[in-house]
Order: C-alpha cells, then structure tokens, then sequence
C-alpha cells in the first residue's frame, strides 16, 4: 500500500546486493482457488451464489449514493470510494474508543457525513458544475487522492480490523451457510437503499430531488432551490457510502486506499443499471455480487474483479445506457 | 532538443539555449548523486507528461490508465533481459510493437465515449492489465515484481554504476518526447486534436474522422509511453504490478501534464519541475516512509489549478500563455 512514486531517495544506495534476487517470485503468497469441474454441484453454486448477493447488497448501498449523485447533479464522483474509506475509519475510531457496534455507529456516521457532503458540495463540487467534464473528474480524483493520503498520514498503511462478538458467526440454513456479519451488512444496506426509495418517493423533499435530476429548469419555475437540491443529494449519496463503509467493518479489512477497490465496482455497477437510475444500481450491484463471487469460486481467485472490469467495459461500448435503460432517479 | 516553439521576443532569446547547456553540463559539475537522480525524475516524470498529453492534453481525451502502457514497455524489457539475455536497446522493441498495438485495439473500443464514460473506461483498462500482471505470476513473477540484478557496469546492458550515463538517456528521451509533441502540435493532426477537444461534434461535421484521429494520438502517446516504461525497469532494477501498472502512476503522469498545462509543448516540463522536487522536500520534512504527504500537496495543488486555473501554471509564467496556439 506504499505510494508508487519512484522517488529517487527510495532508491537503494547499493542497488546490486539488496536487489539481486536470482529468478523471481513463484512463491504463493495467496492462496488460489480453482475448483474443477466436477466440483460444481449445486449447494457449491448456491453457496456462492448467496456469498455474492449479501457482498452485492453492500455495494448496492455505495452504488445508489453514486447514481443519486450522478443522477441529480450530473457528476461522477470520482472521491466516492473515500467516503466508504471514511465510513470505516469512524466506524473503527468508535468502536476503538467507545467500543459502539458497527451496527449502531451507522446510525451516527450517515447524519455526520450528510453534514460533510453538503458542506463539500458547496464549497467544492458547485464551483464546476456546468463546467467541461475534466473539470469535473479533475476536481474529484484530486479530492480521492487528497482523502486517502490524509487518512494515510495518519494511520499509517496498516490494515485494522473491527473485532466484533459475531465476526465468525455463521448461521446455517439447510447446507447454506450464512456469515452473521455479511447478512446484517446486507440486511441494514437494503433497509438504507429501501429507505431511499421511500424518501425519494413519498417527501416532497424528495420529489424535489426527483423534479431536479428531471428537468432542472422546470423544478426552479416550481420554487425548488436546485443549489439545495444538490447539497441534499451529495450529502446523501457520500453518507449511503459511508454507511455501507460501516457496515463493511466487522468482516473487511480498514486502510487507507480501500476506497480504490470499491469505487470501480460501484462505477461497474452504476453504469450497468444505467447512469442516474437507482433500482438498476441495486439490481446491478446484485449481479455484480455474484458475478464476482462465481468467477472467484470456479474460476481463480484473483481474477474475480477482471471479469467485472470486461463486463464493465462491454457494457460501456455497447450499451452505455446500461442494461436497464437510462435515467430515473426513482 | 529542438528550440522552444514560442519565445518571448524581448532580451531573453538566448536563455533556453544557456539554460539547455547548464542542463547538459549539470552532471559534470555537480557530481551529487542526489540532485542528479532529482533531475532524473523530472525528466522521466517531464517525458511521461508530454506522452500522456499527446492524447490528454491535446485530444483532451483523459486517459486514467497510462501506466497500463508504462508496464507494456516495462514488463517486456525486464523478462527479455533476465531470462534471454536481451539488451534493452533490443529489447524495448517488442514493447512498443504491444503497446501500439493494444492502443489501437483500445482506442477502437473506448473513443466513441465521452467525459466521464471514457475517463472510467481507461480507468478500468490500467486496472485489468495490473490484474493480469499479478495473475500471471509465472511469468511476472506476480505482486513480487521482477528485480534485476545489476551486474557490473555495462553499455550493452544498459547498466551503470553512475547517475551520469542514465541522466543523459533520460534527457534525450525527454527530448524525443518534446520533439514528437512539438511536431503533433504544429501538424494537420495537432490542429484536429485541438477541434476534437474543443468540440467532438463540432469537429466531425467538418469531416474530420474523429476515431482515426484519436486513435493516432494513443497510438503515438502508448508508444512514447512504452519507451519510458523500457528506461524505467533499466533505472530502477525493479518493477512490480503496483509501481507499473497501478492507478497511482496514471494519476501522477496526468497530474504532471495538467498542473503544468494541458495542450502545451512545455506543460509537462513545468508540471514536473513542480512536482519532482515537492516530493523530495515533502520526504526531507515528512520522511519518505509517509508517502502520504506528496501526494496530498499534489491533491490540492491539482483542485487549485482546476478551479482557478485550469490552462495550468504555464500561465503563469512570462510569456507561457503563449504556449497555447489560439491565443
């Protein structure tokens, strides 16, 4: 997790002896998992197939708050791993300090971090909106860049765990085993997801939002305030990513670039459901899920996220759309 | 080194050329390791800009996955020399031919999306060939990288025991990069580039065929790209899917050209007489051991420049608004 730059002064003084190390690594340090064939029998599928949609329920929550944003205020937020990296980091301070379950301290981290993305929203994101897109993504990736290496200062690169009563639970359903952390993971990112739903759908503050992503000039002839509106839409999708970093902690690793590995899974799954539409995240974070999970089951462990990535590219060539078609918020 | 494509006209004719001589006597002088391997970097960090601006700056088709190309150069280089004996001045051929060759694939594939679909789909491209890096252990040696080892001082190897012979191949690899930038931006392609960046549609009712075009210009970057991975495992010894191949490097080799000047000759140059020596004053006050530093003064520098100015800092400079060719 050491930044990449070639500094000259990493450079060893006496290059030849500290270097020289005859062939290279064949040595496995990671374990690599390929079943055959034969193998593959039903409970072996459904096992991974339930693996794929509890992990695909969290990524559903990163995702939603991506294509809220996306959908509202027309900005790919390139920082949006950061703030699943920031959920963590809260969620592993209170849990150090006050011992709070994962579970409780989303409670506390989703209204912080709504606070957070709308300060962000106005004092950074509004400042381009309406600009090239470069200026967008530029002013993104900058913030991503500068929210890992702050949180990097800090905490150094180790990877810290949330060690909570449940970590190993695992309930047994039949021949399928349910990891108790991963299910309240999925459990509490649909019921956010859900609660979404019901606010975009049942407030008027949310039907503002809705009147916004549509056609922003007629929602400021209707007296809605779209600067509000996209503050309230920020603050929202960071704090969804946030919450679903919390609920993450009792069975991921925290460290500071762990937004990098989520940020192009909720991109993948974002433009597959179609940019802006938010039951297409949640049904393309769930295929994502178990994607991920059979090609790391039967095919090889470290190759799971290239099969996202060629779908993900695929799509974005043939269909960039998305699969289920562009553009509702709702 | 070819002169400077705009000169500012009063008294300061002769300072590039007095400025290229203390450049190229600089090792002879000061025969500090340190600064030599400074200047190293920003030439190597100067030349990987002007390749990334090629089709960056001047298409303005940001690309978030170079150091995709930077491992094709690298990676090749390296095996040939360890397990066949290849010099790298053979040996960075075959590079080149790769990443030409997925460039052109690539761009078929990518450039009829925009904005951010694009940016996300090269983002994707860097990420799926450090996966394969790492996947294909057997041959790459996987996430432990391939070393090699340093045997004695050697033209043929490319291989020496001083910073001086690495310092100037670095020099004139920048130069090669700065001459092919300087050549796109005085060509027919140059000013295509620019109509596409300025407006894709715009530039396409004119009859300019905007996929060729844009493909032409990875073409040329994935190219200069690959060269510069080849000079990379030669200077380092060492190369590992992360260092290579990962989005940090895409980032840094974009971040060079844009807090520079995107779409300038002499952009990139700037950029990395910035950034080079923040990263080495950041580890002198900070320590090394937290990179984190460096980069989150590039963050801010990189928000700065976006949102108050986004020609980058060239502007900045006396006569460096001349850089851009409509002005």
């Amino acid at each position: 997790m050491e930044s990449v730059i070639p500094s000259a002064a990493k450079r060893p003084e006496s290059l030849p002896p500290l270097l020289a190390r005859e062939g290279h690594g064949t040595t496995d340090s990671s374990c690599r998992i390929s079943l055959g064939l034969k193998e593959m029998d039903a409970e072996i599928v459904l096992q991974a197939i339930v693996n794929g949609l509890m992990v695909g329920g969290v990524y559903a929550l990163i995702a939603v708050g991506l294509t809220l944003i996306f959908g509202v205020m027309n900005v790919v937020n390139f920082a949006h791993g950061e703030f699943v990296m920031l959920g963590m980091v809260m969620t592993y301070l209170l849990h150090l300090f006050f011992g709070m379950d994962p579970g409780v301290s989303i409670l506390l981290v989703i209204p912080v971090m709504l606070g957070v993305g709308a300060l962000i929203q106005k004092g950074l994101i509004s400042r381009v909106i309406g600009q090239p897109d470069e200026a967008q993504i530029l002013l993104t990736l900058g913030l991503s860049v500068l929210l890992t290496n702050i949180a990097l200062l800090f905490m150094g690169p180790d990877y810290r765990s949330v060690k909570t009563a449940y970590k190993l639970s695992v309930w047994a359903v039949g021949p399928i085993l349910f990891s108790v952390p991963r299910l309240l993971a999925f459990v509490l990112a649909m019921a956010f997801s859900g609660t979404l739903w019901l606010f975009l759908t049942k407030t008027d503050l949310g039907k503002g939002l809705r009147a916004v992503a549509e056609k922003p000039e007629v929602a400021v002839l209707m007296g809605i305030n779209p600067q509000r509106m996209h503050m309230l839409a920020f603050g929202i999708g960071i704090s969804l990513a946030a919450g679903a970093g919390s609920v993450l902690t009792p069975f991921f690793y925290t460290f500071p670039s762990v937004g990098g590995l989520f940020v192009l899974i909720a991109f993948v799954v974002v433009v597959l459901g179609g940019m802006g539409n938010i039951p297409g995240a949640i049904i393309g974070a769930l295929a994502i899920g178990v994607t991920e999970s059979l090609t790391s089951q039967f095919v090889a462990l470290d190759l799971a996220m290239l099969g996202v990535f060629i779908i993900f590219v695929l799509v974005l060539v043939f269909k960039p759309s998305g699969i289920l078609g562009k553009g509702k918020v709702y | 080194m070819g002169t400077p494509p705009q000169e500012p006209s009063s008294g300061t004719r002769y300072a590039p050329w007095i400025l290229l001589v203390v450049i190229l006597a600089f090792p002879l002088l000061f025969p500090s390791r340190y600064f030599q391997r400074t200047l190293i970097n920003i030439f190597f960090f100067a030349a990987l800009g002007c390749a990334w601006n090629i089709i960056g700056g001047y298409a303005g088709q940001l690309s978030l996955g170079h150091a995709g190309f930077v491992a094709m150069g690298a990676y090749p280089t390296a095996l040939l020399l360890l397990f066949y004996n290849v010099p790298p001045w053979v040996g960075f051929l075959p590079g080149i031919v790769i990443a030409v060759g997925v460039a052109f694939l690539l761009g078929h594939l990518v450039f009829g999306l925009r904005g951010p679909y694009l940016a996300l789909s090269t983002l994707a491209f860097g990420e799926i060939v450090r996966i394969l890096l790492l996947h294909f252990r057997d041959q790459t040696g996987g996430s432990l990288g391939v070393t090699i080892p340093f045997k004695g001082t050697s033209l043929w190897k490319l291989q020496f025991a001083s910073e001086q012979p690495y310092y100037y191949i670095c020099l004139v690899l920048l130069g090669v990069c700065l001459y092919v930038t300087y050549r796109v931006h005085g060509s027919r392609m140059g000013y295509y580039l620019q109509a596409i960046k300025e407006n894709q549609d715009a530039a396409e009712n004119l009859g300019i065929n905007l996929a060729a075009c844009k493909v032409k210009a990875l073409m040329i970057s994935a190219a200069l790209t690959a060269i510069l991975g080849a000079f990379y495992v030669s200077y380092f010894y060492y190369i590992d899917p992360d260092s290579v191949a990962g989005s940090d490097l895409s980032i840094k080799i974009l971040l060079v050209a844009i807090i520079g000047g995107v779409g300038t000759v002499w952009g990139p140059v700037v950029g990395a007489c910035i950034l080079v020596p923040l990263t080495e004053i950041s580890n002198y006050l900070f320590g090394s051991g937290r990179a984190g530093a460096s980069l989150i003064i590039y963050a801010i520098i990189l928000m700065i420049v976006v949102l108050f100015s986004p020609r980058g800092l060239i502007t900045l400079l006396p006569g460096g608004a001349r850089s851009y060719r409509s002005e």
